[in-house]
């Protein structure tokens, strides 16, 4: 029998929406420190030249000028996944992002004004810009701080897996299709821009760092390393954040350059990006091409998939050369498979880097998947939902690549969206006039239960009532807009019998808060919230001891409600206020508080990349409708029918807004995003011209949580953030080829695109690429 | 970004401002002039703050005997709540109904519109399918009258002399005999907010009681220079049954809008493209 809550279920607002909507929040922007400084960076002029020489005198005398470091002035480690990134570069500019020098002033227009007088000469070179090229033996190598490990002077990363017997799968299929996909570069565009405020204090020799870092804890460590200095005299305090979706899983070199200004000039300095300087010096979604061959026996069956991925790194290593970790889960084990093989290559270039991004490679996986999915269904032709259904991924699976399914709602997902959207009726609908109709399907299988992939994915929570009720969570995860405060609040409060407006979370300082790995991979709610649990069951035995000293009974059975510790057995009810004096004031004298540190069941995978990574798997399936205006090439989204296994809603308000803004992330990614390069340099960087949707364009979101309660999961719940966005573009390209019975190959489906391949029509069914965007 | 602002508050001092200073800006809604100003500063630039001049002729809406006046300062928002300009002027509704965002058109004014002299301006594309009359204002206070299809003379250029101001313009009032107005502004881009024209196409065409056409005004935005009249394509119309246009007719006028646009190629999109637009929603004018 399903247990009623009193909180969990409830649509309750998100605890800091005040704050944000009234202005009161305060984020990195809004800090000022006494005697503070501003910094500013010069970048390179140029995506690929030899640095010859930097002069600084001019920009010294300006007046208010405090300091100005280049790499001759600092000793530092370099930064990045792969340790390939300087801080400072010296010698080479290999990226328009590259960082010259800094300079610390008294106003940030100074500051800026400092930039102008800086004198550096350069020496262009010809830069690599296509990752294709750069394999070429007459390459130059990019990157010179790492080589020799592969084949190929320019490779960052490669990966390889597979399971089955593949040649034999071969075989076995009656039909093949290979397609090769192009993704492009996608930009988060977080409200607020990238800041950081740095303070080192030489006398103590500490340096607290008010940042917006997604991982508190990495980036303690990893700061740290840079400036060799102890990770624990770091203190990171993480103000109010407005916005993360990945963008903030890695250090970035504007953040040890702050503290580097700090520690030279002995005041805290502060760096602001502009919005400009957002969409040129912040991190992108990981552009690349995907060569898929998939095939299908004769009954429908899914038989093997091979894959090889040429993934354009840029010209530094960040997390999101990792992305294959994600990207390979979901070809081997996204429907039942019987044989995969799987390479993917990080290629160094001279473009910017990516960084990970909401869905963390997952959603370039999946509109490719899906894509042939739809092509295998044609060469049979197999009804697109029934191949779908047949293949969906079941309860009690173990996958080809150890993925274990305890919970899976991926055929509920797809039945649902398939009868909420009259799929069926929809699908072959004739289409005649301006405006054609389609309507596409597409699933993601993504970690639910967060991701093995550092030495531990757990989290650590304090937990306090003090003697006026209140309860105080110190939790290691924190908050980047997802929710997660006030899920945990929730759990509290249901728990505990407390109001919500009585508890407080303690998240953003790491001098404080115990250890969690950080914000990223879905996982705050399902690891924080496990965490917060085990605590309230310490703190309850506690709790539980003295309220049956206060109620004379011997039982230890109490129900926790409205503020109050009841007795199963006697029905007597104590105020918990009174029992926390209780606790303090009277012999033994304990403190009511407890800790926990929760470490989900998930293990590390092996070196052949097989294991069960996370603590469990989330499920969804999108249909959606489209229209397109054959005059424009206009592709207008109508209803978006979303069904996931959600394991078990939370709080319906906070995973509908989750919902939706993936989902909106999901159709700009489809239809408009772009940052578009051209020999290294980003032509739009800017909101005019970077297509962001607005409201005005939002379609019907008609969402379907499917609840599996997964065993794992606080009250059963999965993590949800991620994949609202993951398979939105795949269902949306779906959906415009069944309008107009065009294949799409590329991201976005620009209006341009669809008006040249009308126009193509007749003698070739595939899009162009737009040139402008190569 | 650093520039000094003069202030003036009635007509004799804004023409004693333009006067005086040397290297100026005018300022309207400024949402245009910041964006510039931030990408390339101007050395001791001045900007001559119009929004503080009280003059009703200058800010405000009025209809005269044959025309309906509109003051170069009236916002967009202004435009968007008329009920006479939704009545008989659509185009220009609808034009400004669609340009950016709610914040945006608070404040964005029909002079600056026009005076940008951008090639994708949607208000100034309204009115030139509207054969609107621009009022200009000398230093000396001397009017002057210039038709709009006179009024730009290229990417950021008009008419306009250092020492004049654009005061207002005037719309022709629809005919006595116009029984039916077809008047509509087609806005092509990616988004449906917060968008600047791919390619912009406005029309205002005025239909008798037996449905001949006895007006028309056709204009193209973002597909050349300057936004251009279509005037070839509006005589065609003239004398024509709008119940009776062939499907030869059609194309025809397509044809004839088309052959004024010069598009070039940006990030936004290619030349193809927008002749391609340009020539489908020119057919669909009588769809």
């Amino acid at each position: 029998m399903k247990k009623e809550y009193n909180v969990i279920g409830k649509s309750i607002p998100k605890h800091d929406a005040h704050i944000r909507v009234t202005g009161k929040a305060i984020y990195g922007h809004d800090i000022i420190l006494p005697n503070m400084l501003y910094g500013a960076i010069l970048r390179t002029l140029h995506p690929s030249a030899i640095i010859e020489s930097i002069d600084l005198s001019e920009a010294k005398k300006l007046p208010g000028v405090v300091c100005i470091i280049t790499a001759d002035d600092v000793d530092v480690n370099n930064i990045g996944y792969k340790r390939d990134h300087p801080i400072l570069k010296k010698g080479d500019a290999n990226c328009i992002r590259d960082e010259i020098a800094a300079v610390a002033a008294e106003t940030k227009e100074i500051a800026i004004q400092a930039l102008q007088l800086i004198k550096v000469k350069y020496t262009v070179r010809t830069g690599v810009y296509d990752a294709f090229d750069a394999l070429k033996e007459s390459a130059p190598q990019i990157n010179k701080f790492i080589g020799g490990k592969f084949e190929n002077k320019n490779i960052a990363e490669k990966f390889h897996y597979e399971h089955g017997n593949l040649e034999q799968e071969k075989k076995n299929s009656a039909h093949i299709v290979s397609r090769r996909f192009t993704l492009p570069r996608m930009t988060h565009a977080c409200m607020a821009t990238s800041n950081i405020t740095a303070h080192f204090n030489s006398v103590e020799k500490k340096l607290t760092l008010y940042s917006s870092t997604q991982v508190p804890f990495l980036y303690q460590r990893d700061m740290a390393h840079a400036l060799k200095i102890n990770p624990s005299d770091i203190r990171v305090i993480q103000p109010v954040i407005g916005g993360g979706f990945g963008s903030k899983l890695d250090i970035h070199p504007f953040e040890p350059i702050c503290a580097l200004l700090s520690m030279k000039t002995d005041r805290p300095v502060q760096i602001l990006y502009s919005r400009e300087e957002e969409f040129i010096a912040s991190p992108i979604r990981q552009p690349m091409v995907i060569d898929l061959t998939a095939g299908v026996d004769k009954n429908g069956n899914f038989t093997f998939r091979e894959i090889n991925i040429i993934k354009d790194n840029g010209a530094y290593t960040s997390w999101g050369a990792t992305t294959p970790f994600v990207i390979m889960q979901a070809f081997s084990s996204l429907y039942q498979l019987k044989a995969c093989k799987f390479d993917a290559t990080a290629v160094y270039t001279n473009n910017v880097f990516a960084g990970s991004f909401r869905g963390y490679g997952n959603p370039q996986a999946t509109f490719a998947l899906e894509r042939v999915i739809d092509l295998l269904a044609e060469k049979l032709d197999m009804d697109k939902a029934e191949i779908r259904l047949l293949n969906a991924n079941k309860k009690g699976e173990i996958t080809g690549q150890g993925l274990y399914f305890d919970t899976c709602g991926h055929k509920d997902c797809l039945e649902t969206v398939i009868s909420k959207s009259n799929y069926h009726t929809k699908r072959l609908t004739k289409q005649t006039g301006r405006f054609k109709n389609g309507i596409g399907l597409a699933s993601m299988l993504h970690v639910g239960g967060g991701a093995k992939i550092y030495r531990s994915d757990g989290c650590g929570t304090i937990l306090k009532i003090d003697p006026y009720g209140y309860c105080t969570i110190i939790t290691g995860s924190n908050e980047i807009g997802q929710g997660s405060e006030t899920v945990l609040a929730m759990i509290a409060s249901e728990e505990l019998g407390i109001e919500l407006d009585k508890i407080k979370i303690i998240n953003t300082d790491t001098d404080v808060k115990p250890w969690d790995v950080g914000v990223h991979a879905s996982r705050t709610s399902f690891v924080a919230g496990n965490s917060l649990l085990g605590a309230i069951t310490i703190l309850k035995e506690k709790l539980n001891k003295k309220a049956a000293e206060l109620l004379h009974t011997s039982s230890l059975a109490f129900d926790y409600s409205d503020t109050k510790i009841i007795s199963l057995e006697t029905h007597e009810a104590v105020a918990l206020d009174k029992v926390v004096r209780e606790m303090h004031f009277s012999s033994p004298n304990e403190l009511a508080i407890a800790n926990y540190f929760y470490e989900p069941s998930s293990q590390f995978q092996d070196k052949n990349f097989k294991g069960n990574v996370s603590g469990t798997y989330a499920f969804a399936s999108q249909a959606i409708e489209v229209e397109v205006d054959t005059y424009t090439g206009n592709i207008r989204v109508l209803d978006i029918h979303v069904a996931q296994d959600v394991g078990k809603v939370l709080n319906p308000l906070l995973l509908g807004g989750q919902i939706e803004g993936g989902i909106m992330q999901g159709v700009g990614y489809a239809l408009t995003e772009e940052l578009l390069m051209q020999e290294g340099k980003i032509l739009n960087p800017n909101f005019h011209n970077y297509k962001m949707l607005t409201a005005a364009d939002t379609p019907n979101i008609h969402f379907y949580p499917i609840e599996t309660i997964d065993k794992e999961g606080p009250y059963g719940a999965k993590g949800v953030g991620e994949a609202p966005l993951i398979p939105t573009a795949a269902a949306i390209a779906n959906a415009v080829s069944n309008a107009l019975g065009l294949e799409i190959l590329d991201l976005p489906i620009t209006p341009e695109k669809i008006l040249q391949a009308l126009s193509l029509q007749k003698q070739t069914t595939t899009l162009k690429t737009n040139p402008i965007s190569k | 970004m650093e520039f000094n602002i003069v202030n003036p508050k009635t007509k004799s001092e804004l023409l004693r401002a333009i006067r005086k200073e040397t290297t100026f800006r005018f300022g309207a809604g400024c949402t245009d002039l910041l964006m510039e100003l931030k990408k390339k500063p101007v050395e001791n630039l001045v900007v001559i703050n119009l929004s503080f001049v009280v003059d009703s002729r200058f800010t405000g809406l009025k209809k005269l005997a044959k025309s309906f006046w509109l003051g170069a300062m009236t916002t967009a928002h202004t435009m968007v709540m008329n009920e006479q300009i939704k009545n008989d002027f659509n185009v220009l509704y609808e034009s400004a109904h669609n340009l950016a965002s709610t914040q945006i058109r608070q404040v964005a004014t029909m002079g600056g519109n026009l005076c940008t002299a951008s090639p994708s301006g949607d208000i100034a594309c309204a009115l030139m399918a509207l054969d609107a009359s621009c009022h200009l204002l000398n230093d000396a206070g001397v009017n002057s009258v210039v038709n709009i299809h006179d009024f730009f003379l290229g990417v950021r250029k008009t008419i306009l002399k250092k020492n004049e101001v654009l005061y207002g313009l005037t719309i022709p009032t629809n005919k006595k005999q116009t029984k039916t107005v077809y008047s509509k502004f087609i806005k092509i881009g990616t988004r449906r907010s917060m968008e600047c024209s791919v390619v912009s196409l406005a029309y205002h065409i005025q239909v008798n009681e037996e449905g001949v056409i006895i007006g028309a005004g056709i204009a193209i935005g973002a597909s050349a220079p300057t936004v251009r009249s279509a005037l070839s394509a509006s005589g065609f119309l003239i004398g024509k049954n709008i119940h009776l246009i062939t499907e030869k007719e059609k194309e025809e006028l397509a044809c004839k809008i088309v052959s004024y646009a010069e598009p070039i190629t940006d990030l936004r999109a290619t030349a193809w493209y927008r002749k391609e637009v340009l020539l489908n929603i020119s057919k669909s004018i009588f769809e």
